[in-house]
């Protein structure tokens, strides 16, 4: 599954830091998700797309293989 | 929950995992030393000063933790994640040890006693860990 994160966040003018404060997660846990590598419950999934005023569908994108 | 917390349990962990590597490479020079050189004689100077070199060696990486204040009242996603994987390599690289010495058991059975063997396994289960939590940390 990708994800748009770190355009919507480099769009915000937020680190990596910042955005994991706000939504109240580790640094660790935005940039395994950016990278793809970890795949976020509904709960942050739904915190960073209400974060960036958008939909959850508009941040995280199906691969051909999930 | 805060940030303070997450912030807080983010640092535990990272020193956690170097604390099993230098626990481990103290239970390995433990267990192995005596089989090498045939005595245990200094083993308790050398288990000492291994110790204790990993006890400072956790507090200067660690940044000094009896300042912290950590509790274990949240569990952030993904480090809660990448604690039981990490568990999960241990399991599997405590069964790959014990199949490794059961296969050897003949040789080694002579010369090695019971609790050095059971050191040696917490030796691996210290390593495993702590290579785990390292790798499955990298950005």
């Amino acid at each position: 599954m990708q994800n748009k994160i770190a355009k919507y966040r480099k769009e915000a003018g937020l680190s990596q830091q910042d955005l994991a404060d706000l939504i109240a997660v580790s640094r660790k846990t935005i940039s395994t998700v950016e990278t793809a590598r970890f795949t976020p419950s509904v709960i942050i999934a739904l915190k960073i797309a209400k974060h960036f005023n958008t939909s959850v569908e508009s941040l995280f994108v199906l691969d051909k293989n999930d | 929950m805060s940030n303070y917390d997450i912030k807080s349990e983010e640092k535990f962990m990272g020193q956690n995992a170097w604390f099993s590597l230098f626990m481990g490479v103290t239970l390995l020079i433990i267990s192995v030393y005596p089989m090498l050189n045939q005595t245990s004689a200094p083993l308790l100077f050398l288990g000492t000063a291994a110790f204790l070199g990993s006890f400072f060696m956790f507090v200067i990486r660690g940044g000094f933790t009896w300042r912290m204040k950590y509790t274990l009242t949240y569990k952030d996603e993904y480090l809660n994640t990448i604690d039981t994987i990490a568990y999960k390599h241990v399991v599997l690289g405590l069964l790959f040890s014990m199949g490794g010495v059961y296969l050897l058991s003949d040789t080694l059975a002579l010369e090695v006693s019971h609790s050095m063997m059971a050191t040696f396994y917490l030796a691996v289960m210290n390593l495993i860990y702590g290579v785990s939590i390292l790798w499955q940390s990298k950005d």
